[in-house]
């Protein structure tokens, strides 16, 4: 689902490399950790997924997308099948919670009656219905995240992306929002999630793969956030 | 592609920042009503070209002496000139004017102002050849060929006089025209600014757009649209403003225009030019838009 080749990126500003020849494979439905200090290349491993960036070397695959290589013309099918989940929700503070989970598929172009069919599903599967109508403002940050989340998996993406999810959250709040990415992951999304969680890397003991540097340092398919940390 | 979403994302950009939407409106504005201007005087000068192109006679007018004892044009030097004339290549028709024709003339050119008439006295009146040409922009040849002979006072050709006169009005033309080049450039930074700021408040929704992967059209739409409409606006105050001005000048100089001194502008020649001042308005804030985001702005 996700394969990376000898992967390299600088960038213009640096002369360190920010990924120094990463190759790693994720499959179809897995549910990945990818952990690190700040700075380690996180943030830019999803971004070269996403296509944000080009790496500097190497080549980069989502699905059947050559992701390095596409066209310009092609890079927003690649997005459609990848769902986004970020530290700061990013939502729109001037729609309603059903509006905000709307806009990902008016944008794409969906059809007014499949998003009003979808919408409240995917609100439902996200534990928020009897809250669509509500403003981004007046609910809790666990709240907030599962609207972001049911916005990410709203189009059903092959790919979810999630930065530094539990950021903001109580651990409580982020024990929630983990138990819903495994849900989302059962139907069979493969999810990759940066984070610097160690309790909840501990506590889930799924496949951890950790950048230092740029480099990958480890690949544990059962892993923990780290011995002695 | 929703045109629903399309259309309220417009209104909200236009709204969400209407003290720079009315700026770049008012610049279009002024721009393509200098514009306007520039077109409507290209018109008049093309309408006076052909008004006065095959009136336009060259004058011979004769001395003192010749004009006081010659009154059929029967003796020397005056028949001599006449046959002359006639025998002068490209020349269509030679009328003898006397003095007393001449004055006739006079009186009835300014039948309105009686205190000139009453000033003028035949005696000031210079007994004239009108030759007409078959092509008026030829004239120097018998301007050169008679000025100075026996019997010839001076050579008038109007066609000098009207030259002169499309010359002042294609000065206008052209400082009309640089005004409203310098007005476009402003309208053009306005526009391209204007879309900036707009791109930088929908930053959220833009950023959004992105990642769940709208095309570039549908992110960039709604900017170019607004642009345009903003365009388009301004062309339409543009016009009013021109038809209004026009309507003015019309009142106010309104016997210029029927004297028939200066080809009528009307309505009709505002009408005429509109569709230019919009299409050019929407080709620029389109393109502007388009260089803009494709420039300045990441969608």
């Amino acid at each position: 689902m996700i394969r990376l080749e000898h992967v390299s990126k600088v960038y213009k500003t640096s002369t360190r490399p920010a990924l120094d020849n990463v190759s790693v494979e994720m499959d179809k439905g897995e549910f990945v950790f990818l952990i690190g200090p700040s700075g380690s290349g996180k943030s830019t491993f999803l971004r070269l997924l996403l296509r944000e960036e080009v790496p500097s070397k190497g080549r980069v695959y989502v699905s059947n997308f050559d992701v390095a290589k596409m066209s310009r013309r092609r890079v927003p099918r690649l997005r459609q099948s990848i769902g986004c989940v970020f530290q700061d929700f990013r939502l729109l503070t001037n729609k309603t919670v059903a509006e905000n989970v709307a806009f990902a598929l008016e944008v794409i172009g969906k059809p007014r009656n499949t998003i009003v069919k979808v919408v409240p599903e995917v609100l439902q599967l996200v534990g928020l219905d009897g809250k669509a109508d509500r403003m981004p403002h007046e609910l809790s940050g666990g709240e907030q995240q599962r609207v972001a989340i049911a916005r990410a998996f709203v189009n059903r993406p092959l790919v979810l992306l999630a930065d530094e999810p539990t950021g903001n959250l109580d651990p409580d709040t982020s024990q929630d929002i983990m138990l819903l990415l495994e849900r989302i992951n059962r139907t069979g999304t493969t999810v990759l999630m940066a984070t610097h969680d160690h309790s909840i890397v501990d506590s889930m003991r799924r496949r951890v793969v950790e950048l230092d540097h740029g480099r990958i340092i480890r690949d544990d398919a059962r892993g923990v956030y780290g011995v002695g940390r | 592609m929703r045109t629903s979403f399309v259309f309220s994302e417009v209104v909200t950009g236009l709204r969400r920042n209407v003290t720079m939407t009315i700026a770049m409106i008012l610049t279009t504005a002024i721009s393509l009503g200098l514009l306007g201007g520039g077109l409507l005087i290209v018109r008049m000068v093309d309408k006076m070209q052909d008004n006065y192109q095959s009136k336009l006679e060259v004058s011979v007018l004769l001395t003192n002496d010749v004009s006081a004892n010659d009154k059929d044009c029967a003796q020397q030097p005056c028949a001599g000139l006449r046959s002359a004339l006639e025998a002068t290549s490209g020349v269509e028709t030679v009328v003898y004017e006397n003095r007393e024709k001449g004055y006739e003339r006079f009186k009835q050119i300014f039948e309105a102002q009686p205190e000139l008439v009453k000033l003028a006295r035949p005696e000031a009146i210079p007994a004239t050849f009108r030759v007409k040409l078959e092509d008026p922009a030829r004239a120097n040849v018998i301007v050169q060929a008679f000025t100075g002979k026996a019997g010839v006072k001076a050579v008038n050709d109007q066609g000098e006089f009207l030259g002169r006169l499309l010359d002042v009005f294609n000065g206008l033309r052209n400082i009309v025209l640089a005004l409203a080049l310098i007005q476009a450039l402003a309208a053009l930074l306005l526009i391209s600014n204007t879309i900036q700021v707009s791109a930088f408040t929908r930053r959220t929704e833009v950023g959004i757009m992105r990642l769940v992967g709208a095309t570039r059209w549908y992110t960039q739409l709604p900017f170019l649209i607004e642009a345009v409409v903003a365009g388009v606006i301004g062309a339409i105050v543009g016009v009013g403003g021109l038809a209004l001005m026009v309507f003015g000048a019309t009142r106010v100089s309104g016997d210029l225009f029927t004297s028939q001194i200066l080809p009528p502008m009307g309505m009709l020649d505002v009408v005429i030019i509109s569709p230019i001042l919009l299409g050019v308005a929407v080709f620029i804030s389109a393109l502007t838009g388009y260089v803009t985001l494709r420039l300045y702005v990441r969608l």
